[in-house]
């Protein structure tokens, strides 16, 4: 038997067809290859000295922290607007729908300004906002999780949306018919359907959160131990120690790592019932 | 706890206009076409959709009435819906499905669950509970949506095509039991259906809906013995012709003449079994029959142990014979044969 053969034995004649390999190919290499460059001139022996800074700490936990908050917060507020967005019909839908897209078409830089102009102390809410916090809210720690929210929290809408659009109506009816209200089949009901998307959108929320920068750094500023996080640190020691910076992305490339490989087979599949 | 409903609604261009009545303990079905309306009829009543025109009633109480500006959700009505595709929720286990309707209306975890267990016991469902509805064949969910349903103790219990997506050997299986819980079920129910022998089987009355209107009811042996319009002919399988009578014989519209013992004078209908007529190969001398005409084959089908011969002629007609006799006369499609049935297998019955 030819390998050809044992392979059409194989797929059935439904095989992967010769023109998706090269394309396929170039865009891994393309994808992995800067993170390999970067992981080769990590400075391994320098791993000791930079690590013990603890600045780096502090800014790896104020990464985490900012980014689970903001996820946090996304949930909480991106999930109900998912659902308006995918089952409310009125006039006007559309643009509400384009005003959440904003936010991921916006360069994040140009997001960080916008957040001034609205959050800022001479901003449209500042004054409320210092009454409530008593402080101001750019370059504070809550500012950097505004900024994270703002940038990250459509991801989270945009992939829950479209599982509430899809999600089946017919049970959400059989819910009504048993004497369920609204409120409980939209939590015992709707929201275990939209589960796996309400996961998947979370994760791509958070990481886009823990990468944040634009808007972090002009927002939050950079200030070690209060909105200093690693990818503003980075900027930092990029612009000093040029040769340690890559050092600093591996505890993200690990938390990344981590997450995407024990999410991906179970709940990253394309978002179905 | 007698359910009611007469009005109408528009879907875009297609007019429900309807008006049924189903008594306590009654199980009433509504047959017809896909696209007939049925499906909407459940869901007027379900209150998943609200009537145009008109009102639908339970018990005396009102709960849709357009003009009286009610509308009772679907949530406060107190009926057992089970659909098609049994829209069991796929997270739950079979004794939460169960649970949910209890739940929903307010009653403790436990209390939902024993009653859950209670409704899985009676339908001899209890080796199910811990699945959950991926882990169950099409009879096992439907068997489960009915528990489901029953376990809200509802007022009325629709059932929408119970069993169309089960397999020849289940649905005989799940028929059986649903004509027995049907049996013990003390409020109306309202059976939706394209299947006139789940009808047949599983209702005292049936009603057919076509079009969006209902163009016969009856007891089952009325549908089948006197069908109003070619739809219920076929789903019966008789052969239906319409035309006028004078004395017993009925000048069919189209050309051809049928005589019908006791027949009515005016505009009938006239009905023949496919099993009344026989298929002759020459012209029959010296038969009894008082209807004799020439027509040619255009198709066989098997059906059960006989062949149904379809034929075309002055008066279309399908035939039933055996497949003996397809091989003896050398039955074809294109084959001319001559068909004859005696005045007294003949029915003709007024118009409406």
């Amino acid at each position: 038997m030819t390998a050809a053969s044992a392979r059409a034995r194989r797929s059935g004649g439904l095989g992967t067809p010769a023109l998706v390999v090269p394309p396929a190919l170039i865009g891994i290499i393309f994808l992995l290859l800067p993170t390999l460059a970067m992981i080769v001139r990590i400075p391994w022996s320098g791993l000791g000295r930079i690590y013990r800074d603890e600045h780096v700490w502090t800014a790896l936990r104020l990464s985490l922290e900012s980014s689970l908050e903001a996820t946090a917060a996304s949930v909480v507020f991106g999930v109900p607007l998912a659902w308006v967005l995918a089952r409310v019909r009125v006039w006007g839908m559309g643009i509400i729908r384009a005003i959440v897209t904003i936010p991921l078409v916006l360069p994040p830089v140009i997001g960080g300004v916008a957040l001034f102009d609205a959050f800022g102390r001479n901003g449209t809410l500042g004054d409320p906002i210092h009454s409530v916090l008593g402080q101001d809210l750019p370059f504070s720690f809550p500012g950097i999780v505004v900024a994270e929210t703002f940038v990250a929290m459509p991801f989270l809408v945009v992939t829950v949306e479209g599982a509430f659009r899809i999600a089946d109506r017919g049970v959400e009816e059989a819910a009504a018919t048993l004497g369920a209200s609204r409120s409980r089949i939209f939590i015992r009901v709707t929201l275990p359907l939209v589960l796996p998307a309400v996961l998947l959108g979370s994760v791509l929320c958070w990481a886009r959160a823990l990468g944040e920068f634009g808007a972090t750094l002009l927002f939050g500023g950079n200030v070690q131990g209060v909105t200093q996080t690693l990818p503003t640190l980075v900027l930092t020691v990029f612009q000093h120690n040029p040769a340690d910076a890559p050092a600093l992305a591996l505890p993200l490339m690990v938390v990344a790592l981590v997450v995407i490989g024990a999410l991906r087979d179970k709940w990253m599949r394309p978002v179905a019932s | 706890m007698t359910l009611s409903v007469a009005g109408t609604v528009r879907r875009g261009e297609f007019l429900l206009d309807i008006a049924l009545e189903a008594a306590p303990g009654e199980v009433l079905a509504v047959l017809g076409p896909n696209g007939a309306g049925k499906s909407t009829l459940l869901r007027l009543v379900a209150g998943l959709l609200a009537l145009d025109s008109g009102r639908v009633q339970l018990s005396g109480a009102l709960l849709d009435d357009g003009a009286a500006g009610v509308f009772v959700a679907p949530q406060e009505r107190r009926l057992g819906v089970v659909f098609q595709d049994h829209r069991l929720f796929p997270h739950l286990r079979v004794l939460d499905n169960v649970a949910f309707g209890p739940r929903s209306r307010g009653v403790s975890k436990a209390a939902a669950r024993d009653a859950a267990r209670e409704w899985l016991e009676r339908l001899g469902l209890t080796g199910l509970a811990g699945r959950y509805p991926r882990q169950l064949s099409g009879g096992q969910a439907q068997r489960v949506a009915l528990a489901r349903a029953l376990a809200c103790r509802p007022a009325a219990l629709l059932l929408d095509e119970p069993l169309a997506a089960l397999d020849v050997q289940t649905r005989a299986e799940v028929q059986g039991e649903l004509r027995e819980h049907l049996g013990a079920f003390a409020g109306p129910t309202v059976l939706v259906t394209h299947d006139p022998i789940e009808a047949l089987l599983l209702a005292r009355r049936i009603v057919v809906l076509e079009a969006g209107r209902v163009v016969q009811s009856g007891s089952p042996a009325e549908i089948t013995s006197r069908p109003l319009t070619p739809y219920v002919a076929r789903l019966v399988g008789m052969n239906l012709y319409v035309g006028d009578a004078v004395g017993d014989v009925v000048t069919v519209e189209g050309g051809g003449t049928m005589v019908a013992a006791d027949a009515p004078t005016g505009h009938v209908l006239t009905a023949v079994r496919p099993s009344a007529i026989t298929m002759h190969t020459s012209p029959p001398h010296g038969s009894s029959a008082r209807n004799v005409w020439a027509a040619s084959i255009t198709s066989l089908a098997p059906l059960g142990d006989r062949i149904r011969v379809s034929t075309a002629g002055q008066l279309d007609a399908t035939v039933d014979v055996t497949a003996a006799a397809v091989a003896e006369l050398e039955l074809a499609p294109g084959r001319q044969v001559w068909l004859s049935a005696k005045a007294t297998d003949v029915s003709a019955y007024p118009a409406p």
